[in-house]
């Protein structure tokens, strides 16, 4: 087996590396793996119960605050060890998350995301208001104290914090869809009324699930309340729940793993490019709706129909027209980068002021550290030239991926061929 | 007493405005079950679009030519980017909307930067309608009621008066037997798509002239476009008109009373414990009145989920 | 480009020895440079900016050029402590920050933490503009300066200014945002009522930056009857509260903290005219050498936050002078004690800071609205007229119980 040795790999890599590491990346890892825990919590609603929730910031934030006024206990004084904060993260995202789950899971589909969508606004309108509990508009704020003699003061103290329970919670969330109840709540998913009939209780089912995932849900906003030593009402806000439904539908909502994927890889690369572009958000919808429209099942859905296809596929055949498509791929996406970079200088204010300077004329600008000239062909026929280019490598790209897999699926499959071989030798 | 009136005139207008956005989301929802997320998107593309062209040549053409190119734009997202993934079910499509509401916000500020846009509308337009206790009552508020109120009227004398509305209404009930019946059910949706798009689109245009315009408006009304489409049932057109009205009647009076469950509580004697209490006690009516349309929403899908006047199904 | 770069040294494990050489001055800004509230953010690193310029242009610091480096705090306290983190892990020594009271909370929590957790490696906080009193207040701590007004300062100018020219009236309204900003200043107006001789007649908060229509809000202005209306509102709330009432035609007087925001007076047009505004400079207060050495810089007169920045980083300049470290390690302790001592005299008035909160002691400028400014704004041509400067000593109020600070020995 070699996803083990795989996981094993990993694990290795994230305990072992990140000393070596600078102090601001040891940062954009901590984020990495509270950003993967919540879109692994996340996706235990919608990936096993198909419950698609608009609200989950509200779960988030409510660990945070839990784990931020018992750190706030534990500065004045009372003896609860440091590394176990999160529990309160988990103990208040289970009971807020069965409360909400209670009335969210009453109905289903689009109510329902209405629903989670409705309560999270209400925690993010609700919470600046609530001086006493959530610290009104600045939010609550707090410090890491020591526990036996861990300072629980630098970053990779954290990380190393961070890791562990992320890790755990994974392999329970993992061991969870290994139950016979995990079992029952993917049924839930694909055929909601044959588990009734079976006798099950769905809206029981669906409230548990709710409350589970809402539980790792705060033991993330734990960590990330640890980890920033502060919570305020943002936390709340929808664009936390719009993130993490990006990072679940990239990565691949379907596979376990592909939530986590897609955390890992949108919060990394935010990070690493952030100082580069002003666009990142843009780049993000983008991905996020090629993704929808060409490969629904997300990064990790694509990963596993290789890993199921593994046996039959012939690379020395795929390589070159993957080759091809990626090449394709980076020429649009070249295309698109130069573009949005453009047109974010040509309309932003510094260079309205150069106009004005320039008596009104368009004077050149500074992108990809040379100068352009706005008003010449060649700056504006290079993206569209690398835009057909690229369509047009990627649509013949496309076809011949398309007919080898399609030579893929209808070859049959080695044991079979070895069976019939067998058979046939028999006869 | 004056209070009373100008508030009224108020939330009135301001249901309408709301009115307009949510019909064609409610439409769309009605007919195709996609609980369109980039729709408040259209409304704010629609504002843009009146600001761009009234700048560069007038505001009436932006008013005109604005609902017909957001139009044009639902149309191409519904042609080439739902009908897609129509088959991966109704999450996905919501999934969809919602990236491209992502991506239309985004294309706002890199375009026209992050502040508002001085949008505004033109003089002849900028006078007070009449006078009410001294105050003036502005022309162009009633404007935009008028608007929503054609509006309103000629989306239902289509749907309820003429063939088309037929067509779209049996697409809507039966589309297996319309489309047997030899009625183009895609071009359908298509076509109404992109008149609810439009429609946001002129409310953009008509309302973004008044309101502020800037890259949030979307977030900002696309929430409450939601509850009140909910609160009306979703798909139907009266009711979101009547949860219209409400909501804005509603957030136009909220802003005046300063009531608070400590003093709700003060009326059976309970008013000194509620206020030593304090937190969600102490908090008036004014200062909370953002939370309580989410509230309603959350009732509405609890109890009624087909909504005010929603056909249960 | 950095933290790409950072990545790719720390993947092929080249561990670069630093040469021996003086440790350059770091100044970070953490500011929203991406997401909804950028334009200030830029205004902000612009005139920082604007300010190392002139001090590198005279030597830099301790033998090396003084280094900014922007981080962008994508709007939220969240991105700000990440960001402030990767601050650290550059060696930043002072940071600047102005827009947001919640960011400027979390940030001033982070340096006073690191500062306790890395004694001899301190970090300083330099705020150019987040105005909530609790940051001088339960949040004050030695190493945060606050180099802007505050609310009381600014409505004790603002009635003295209005009142004194016979515009302020008896009757007060308050109309503020529902967060520490507007309830800060809601305080400040209620506080000021007996010395300023009126009455108020309505107070009232409201959601932020969230409420597309004024116009039941303005109908109970009217109901009030007020000669002026206070408010510290900014931005949309600001524009839109304004739009409303002049469409009502309401015969009321504005006085104002952010009028002078970029946008907010093309966006009023006309009907801003007469209102007031308490801040910390408009160009019409200060000499033109001042304003045009601005503008030749960075193609814009001071405006809004830039002229209290440039204050901030000239007060700064004066503190690098006193210290010297002689090309060696930068004691940040040392340059914050040398600039509680600096007496920065800016265009309008000298400005201190109090030793007890590090809240800078400093004039006020009142102004109002006119047609054909000295100084036209936002391409129109109208601008802002100085009706008064208050000074510092006039403007302050007394250290807040609160604020209890420990000094390093």
């Amino acid at each position: 087996m070699r996803t083990p040795l795989l996981i094993a790999a990993v694990l290795v890599l994230l305990a072992g590396v990140p000393p070596f590491l600078d102090l601001g990346l040891q940062n954009a890892l901590v984020n990495v793996l509270i950003a993967s825990l919540f879109a692994l919590a996340f996706n235990l609603l919608v990936g096993q119960a198909g419950l698609l929730s608009f609200g989950h910031a509200a779960y988030f934030g409510v660990g945070a605050f839990a784990t931020l006024h018992l750190m706030r206990v534990v500065e004045d004084g009372f003896g609860f060890p440091t590394p176990l904060l999160p529990l309160a993260g988990a103990a208040c995202g289970l009971v807020v998350g069965a409360i909400a789950g209670f009335f969210a899971t009453m109905r289903s589909g689009v109510y329902f995301a209405l629903v989670t969508l409705a309560i999270a606004e209400l925690f993010h309108a609700l919470a600046p208001r609530w001086q006493g509990l959530f610290g009104g508009e600045a939010g609550l704020s707090s410090m890491r104290m020591p526990w036996q003699g861990v300072t629980f003061g630098s970053t990779l103290e954290v990380y190393y914090l961070a890791l562990a329970w992320v890790v755990v919670s994974i392999c329970l969330l993992w061991a969870y869809t290994r139950t016979p109840f995990g079992r029952l709540t993917l049924a839930l998913r694909d055929n909601e009324q044959r588990v009734r009939f079976l006798g099950y209780d769905a809206h029981a089912t669906k409230v548990i699930v709710f409350a589970i995932s809402a539980m790792f849900s705060g033991i993330a906003g734990s960590l990330q309340a640890m980890s920033n030593e502060v919570a305020n009402y943002s936390l709340f806000s929808s664009h936390v729940s719009a993130q993490v439904v990006l990072h679940a539908f990239v990565g691949g909502s379907t596979v376990f793993f592909g939530p986590l994927l897609g955390a890992a890889v949108f919060t990394l690369f935010a990070y690493l490019i952030s100082d580069l572009t002003r666009s990142w958000l843009l780049y993000q919808g983008l991905i996020f709706v090629l993704v929808m429209l060409y490969a629904p099942t997300g990064i990790g859905g694509v990963v596993q129909y290789h890993a199921r296809h593994w046996q039959r596929l012939d690379w020395s055949r795929l390589a070159g027209p993957y080759a091809l498509g990626s090449l394709g791929g980076v020429l649009v996406a070249a295309a698109a980068v130069f573009l949005t970079e453009t047109l974010s200088v040509l309309f932003d204010e510094p260079y309205a002021v150069a106009r004005r300077d320039a008596g009104g004329a368009f004077p050149p600008f500074a992108a990809f550290g040379t100068g352009w000239d706005p008003l010449s062909p060649l700056t504006w026929l290079l993206p569209l030239a690398l835009f057909g280019v690229g369509l047009y490598v990627l649509t013949r790209a496309r076809r011949a991926i398309g007919e080898e897999w399609e030579a893929i699926r209808s070859a049959p499959t080695a044991a079979a061929a070895a069976a019939a071989a067998a058979s046939r030798a028999g006869s | 007493m004056e209070f009373i009136i100008i508030s009224t005139l108020n939330g009135v207008i301001y249901g309408l405005l709301l009115f307009m956005v949510s019909a064609g989301l409610t439409l769309i929802f009605g007919m195709m079950g996609i609980l369109n997320f980039a729709h408040a998107s259209f409304y704010m593309l629609g504002a843009y679009v009146g600001y761009t062209l009234a700048a560069l040549v007038d505001f009436w053409v932006g008013l005109i030519v604005a609902p017909l190119l957001v139009g044009a734009v639902g149309i191409l997202v519904e042609r080439y980017m739902l009908r897609r993934v129509h088959a991966f079910g109704h999450a996905h499509e919501l999934l969809l909307t919602f990236g491209l509401a992502l991506i239309f916000e985004e294309l706002i500020k890199l375009f026209f930067g992050d502040f508002p846009v001085n949008y505004r509308m033109p003089d002849e337009l900028q006078f007070a309608a009449f006078t009410v206790f001294g105050t003036d009552y502005p022309f162009y508020r009633l404007f935009i009621g008028a608007v929503a109120v054609i509006m309103f009227v000629a989306l239902f004398v289509l749907l309820a008066r003429t063939r088309i509305g037929i067509v779209v209404r049996a697409a809507e009930r039966l589309p297996r037997m319309a489309e047997s019946l030899g009625h183009n059910i895609p071009l359908v949706f298509m076509g109404v798509f992109g008149v609810g798009a439009a429609l946001a689109g002129l409310a953009g245009a008509v309302a973004g002239a008044y309101f502020p315009t800037n890259p949030n408006m979307a977030l900002e009304l696309g929430v409450i476009v939601f509850v009140v489409v909910v609160v009306g049932g979703l798909g139907s057109l009266k009711g979101s008109l009547v949860a219209s009205l409400m909501i804005g009647l509603f957030s136009s009076f909220s802003i005046g009373l300063d009531w608070s469950l400590a003093s709700l509580l003060g009326l059976v004697g309970l008013g000194d414990w509620a206020e030593s209490v304090g937190g969600l006690f102490t908090m008036t009516l004014s200062s909370v009145s953002g939370t309580i349309p989410f509230l309603l929403m959350l009732v509405i899908l609890l109890v009624r989920p087909a909504g005010l006047m929603g056909d249960r199904n | 480009m950095r933290r790409l770069t950072a990545l790719l040294l720390a993947s092929t494990a080249v561990a670069m020895a630093a040469p021996a050489q003086a440790e350059p001055l770091r100044i970070g800004i953490i500011e929203s440079l991406s997401g909804s509230q950028t334009s200030t953010g830029r205004l902000y690193s612009a005139a920082v900016q604007y300010g190392v310029d002139i001090i590198n242009a005279a030597g830099g610091f301790n033998g090396e050029p003084i280094e900014v480096i922007e981080y962008d705090n994508a709007g939220g306290s969240t991105g700000a402590a990440d960001e402030f983190r990767q601050a650290v892990a550059d060696g930043i020594h002072i940071v600047f920050q102005g827009a947001s009271s919640a960011v400027a909370g979390q940030i001033t929590e982070d340096v006073r933490r690191h500062n306790i957790r890395n004694p001899g490696d301190e970090v300083m906080y330099i705020n150019l503009g987040a105005e909530a009193m609790s940051l001088t207040g339960d949040q004050c701590h030695f190493y945060h300066f606050r180099y802007a007004t505050t609310a009381p300062m600014r409505v004790n100018a603002l009635v003295n200014a209005m009142a004194a020219a016979g515009e302020l009236g008896t009757r007060v309204f308050s109309i503020n945002q529902n967060y520490s900003w507007g309830q800060d200043m809601q305080t400040a107006i209620e506080d000021a009522a007996a010395a300023g001789g009126y009455e108020v007649v309505e107070a009232v908060l409201h959601d932020v930056n969230s409420i597309q229509d004024f116009a039941p809000y303005v109908a109970r202005i009217n109901a009030a009857d007020p000669d002026t209306v206070i408010t510290g509102n900014w931005s949309n709330d600001l524009l839109l509260l304004m739009r409303a009432a002049s469409e009502a035609g309401l015969d009321v007087r504005f006085g104002t903290t952010f009028l002078d925001q970029p946008g907010n007076i093309a966006n009023a047009g006309d009907t801003a005219i007469g209102h007031y505004l308490a801040n910390n400079y408009v160009p019409d207060a200060g000499p033109a050498e001042f304003n045009d050495a601005y503008r030749d810089a960075v193609g814009h007169y001071p405006i809004f936050v830039e002229p209290p920045t440039i204050f901030a980083v000239g007060a700064l300049a004066e503190a690098l002078e006193q210290v010297d470290f002689g090309g060696g390690d930068i004691d940040v302790s040392a340059i914050a004690l040398a600039l509680e001592a600096v007496v920065y005299e800016s265009p309008v008035g000298p400005i201190t800071v109090r030793a007890e909160d590090h809240q800078t002691i400093r004039p006020v400028v009142v102004s109002h609205v006119v047609r054909g400014a000295a100084y036209p704004v936002d391409d129109t041509d109208l601008g802002f007229e100085v009706v008064g400067v208050v000074s510092g000593e006039d403007a302050i109020y007394p250290v807040q119980d609160s604020c209890e600070m420990e000094r390093p020995d």
